[in-house]
């Protein structure tokens, strides 16, 4: 399902003449099969995000290979990106990532505008996903009258709307409770059971770590370990 | 996404800064009322000397003043032959020609007397070009004559005291000939100045047709068509072509030039407006003078042309400065809202869409502010037209010229500022349309709310 080939990345900062380069990662390989959950461990710094962003395409990678889907993502320019990303990948970001001038239904709604379908078909579907994650009689809450989880569920209502097979979370509990993040485990083990989604989940919490098929885990830009899950 | 959707995006977004919004209209529609106004000032005076001109004269007429002489310079009277050329014009309707009695001709009923233009003419080819009578008939008779509509307004009765006019300017009621002219006699009296003492002749005519109202409520027609063979009668008395009347002094001249049968005003009216072109520039062509009304308008319409294109030049200026508005307020949005822009780019939004809905909003900006400023520009032209000649009245005391229109609107001026509005707001807002599809996504989400 998504493939890393050699994948190198640094950070050039400071201005022209006094640049300074921050080498994140190096020679990334990593394949993540269909049905799969991977998650990725490593120290605040590691390189986790990035990793992740540069499969999102929210960055280019200098060296190596991205493929999702049979697809060379990382031949792709921002448009066909965007159109890539709509289709096949739904994000889970630890902030949520709510637009703070949407209700909850306009938030869920918003990919199925983006991707051009009518009125009514929208409010069957988005008023479908609202009810799954629990949320139907809060449509109308802007994101800051909803408490984090349900702000986090909102967030997953709203990259599960347009079917993808791929989800890509980033410290996906990192901003809930103990309790919500049980929950929210345990709906993503459904989701991947029950429609075969594949998950890539970045943590440093080892209960989110320990929902992965496979665990892996970075240090200084480097893969180091390759873990099999014991929970499964 | 759907068109209807980015409208939604665009107006949900105007709704977000409802009073910056609002200003930026408000500078956009001053800017097109500015531009609308301003020209209609050209348009509304255009039209104003448009009307004067094609009011004063019969728009297919066309005058013919002379034939330029070849070495010298100045133009010769136009004779019967020059006519017979002139009938012979494509697109020709009648050719006119006007002989005109060259002295002061006094004419009495009884007790009342006028002094009058006296002319000759030829009536068939008056009546052509459109020459009808209110009463009466034409005059066949040598001592016949057809006087003008407005002949008898202007009899006098002579042994009135000093101040005979009313306010109008005209002849009292009490001092003017009230009896009916037709089958009335009067006379003509014709003077010559023969070895050094004036002698008059008084010739007697009769009144068999008057002609009709004239179109213009202003003009007054108070013409004198005598026959051809009277005017020969007077030139044998004179002594002179068309009774030219003699300095004191000077003797008749030897050479007896009544044989110069030129005509005194010559006018060709074509058959229609579009042929008038064509017929002028052929007389132009074989060296006659000629003036109408369409080159007239022509040359106006130019000068008109030029002087509403400044002003639409001068206008824009007004909606280049409210652009800047428009780009401030595009600019601001589009920092203001990079969060959202930077989410909906992460979840999938294609750069070209989010493009679109913020170069949409800017044209909507721009065609709100330009149908306001179209409004609001109706009803000062309104007020214009209504109150200047008020302030005119007020300050001068009297009134202004008929119907001069000082503002007009035609329906292009509003689509010239539409289209001009239209595209300096695509061009203001362009940038930060643009601005808008290069918001980095992970910065954009870095906020911590
Ligand atoms: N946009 C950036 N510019 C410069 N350096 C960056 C940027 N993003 C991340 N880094 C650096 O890359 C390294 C890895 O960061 P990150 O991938 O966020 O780590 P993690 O998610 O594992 O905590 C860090 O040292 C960070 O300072
Ligand atoms: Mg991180």
């Amino acid at each position: 399902m998504i493939t890393i080939k050699k994948l190198s990345h640094d950070f050039v900062i400071g201005k022209k003449g006094r640049q300074t380069i921050i080498p994140v990662l190096r020679d990334i390989n990593l394949t993540v099969g269909q049905g799969e959950i991977v998650t990725i461990v490593g120290r605040s710094g590691s390189g986790k995000s990035t990793l992740l962003n540069l499969v999102s395409g929210f960055i280019h990678p200098k060296e190596g290979e991205i493929w999702v889907k049979e697809e060379k993502v990382s031949d792709l320019n921002e448009t066909k990106f965007a159109d890539f990303r709509i289709k096949n990948l739904g994000f889970i970001f630890q902030s949520f990532q709510l637009i703070p001038s949407m209700t909850a239904f306009q938030n869920v709604e918003l990919p199925l505008i983006l991707k051009g379908i009518n009125d009514r078909e929208r409010k069957k579907k988005t008023e479908e996903m609202l009810k799954k994650v629990g949320l139907l009689e809060y449509q109308d809450h802007y994101p800051g009258e909803l408490s984090g989880g349900q702000q986090q569920r909102v967030s997953i209502a709203r990259a599960l709307i347009v079917n993808p097979p791929i989800i890509l979370a980033d410290e996906p509990t990192g901003s809930l409770d103990s309790e919500t993040e049980a929950e929210l485990l345990k709906f993503i083990k459904e989701l991947n059971r029950d429609l075969g989604i594949t998950f890539l989940i970045i943590t440093h919490d080892d209960k989110v770590a320990e929902i992965g098929h496979r665990t892996i885990e970075l240090r200084d830009g480097l893969i180091v370990e390759e873990v099999a899950s014991l929970c499964n | 996404m759907q068109l209807k959707d980015q409208f939604r995006f665009v107006r949900q977004n105007m709704k977000k800064n409802k009073t910056r919004v609002f200003m930026t209209i408000l500078a956009t529609a001053m800017g097109c009322a500015f531009l609308i106004v301003l020209a209609s000032v050209g348009f509304g005076l255009q039209k104003s000397v448009v009307k004067e001109i094609t009011e004063q004269r019969v728009i297919t007429q066309i005058d013919v003043h002379g034939k330029e002489l070849n070495d010298q310079d100045g133009f010769r009277p136009l004779n019967e032959t020059d006519i017979q050329l002139f009938e012979k014009v494509k697109d020709v309707k009648a050719v006119t020609r006007r002989k005109m009695l060259q002295q002061e001709s006094t004419y009495i009923i009884g007790n009342y007397q006028e002094s009058a233009q006296t002319y000759v003419t030829n009536f068939a080819s008056e009546v052509k070009a459109g020459f009808e009578l209110s009463e009466g008939r034409l005059p066949k008779g040598k001592d016949e004559i057809v006087v003008g509509y407005n002949f008898s307004l202007n009899l006098a009765s002579k042994d009135a005291p000093g101040d005979i006019y009313d306010k109008k300017g005209q002849i009292k009621a009490e001092y003017r000939y009230s009896g009916k002219l037709i089958g009335q006699k009067l006379e003509l009296t014709v003077r010559q100045n023969k070895d050094g003492k004036q002698v008059e002749k008084t010739i007697p005519l009769t009144v068999v047709g008057i002609t009709k109202k004239p179109t213009r409520e202003w003009a007054e027609d108070r013409t004198v068509f005598i026959a051809d063979e009277m005017l020969t009668e007077i030139e044998n008395f004179t002594g002179t072509p068309k009774g030219l009347l003699l300095d004191e002094n000077s003797e008749v001249p030897a050479e007896f030039k009544a044989q110069d049968n030129s005509y005194d005003e010559v006018k060709i009216y074509a058959k229609n407006m579009e042929a008038v072109q064509s017929i002028s520039d052929k007389l132009t062509e074989k060296k006659y003078g000629t003036y109408s009304v369409v080159n007239e308008l022509k040359e106006v319409n130019m000068v008109f042309m030029i002087a509403k294109a400044g002003l639409i030049f001068i206008g824009t200026i007004a909606i280049l400065i409210a652009s800047i508005g428009i780009y401030n307020t595009m600019t601001m949005a589009v920092t203001e809202r990079a969060p959202d822009i930077g989410i909906m780019k992460a979840i999938g939004a294609n750069p070209k869409t989010i493009k679109r809905i913020f170069l949409l909003e800017s044209s909507y900006i721009g065609l709100i502010g330009a149908l306001i400023g179209t409004v609001v520009s109706y009803g000062i032209s309104y007020t214009v037209n209504f109150a200047i000649p008020l302030i005119i009245k007020q300050a001068f005391g009297k009134e202004t010229q008929i119907d001069l229109i000082f503002s007009d609107i035609p329906l292009i001026l509003p689509l010239i500022c539409i289209v001009i509005c239209f595209g300096v707001t695509i061009i203001s807002g362009f940038r930060p349309a643009q601005r808008a599809t290069k918001v980095d996504v992970l910065k954009a989400m870095r906020r911590e709310v």
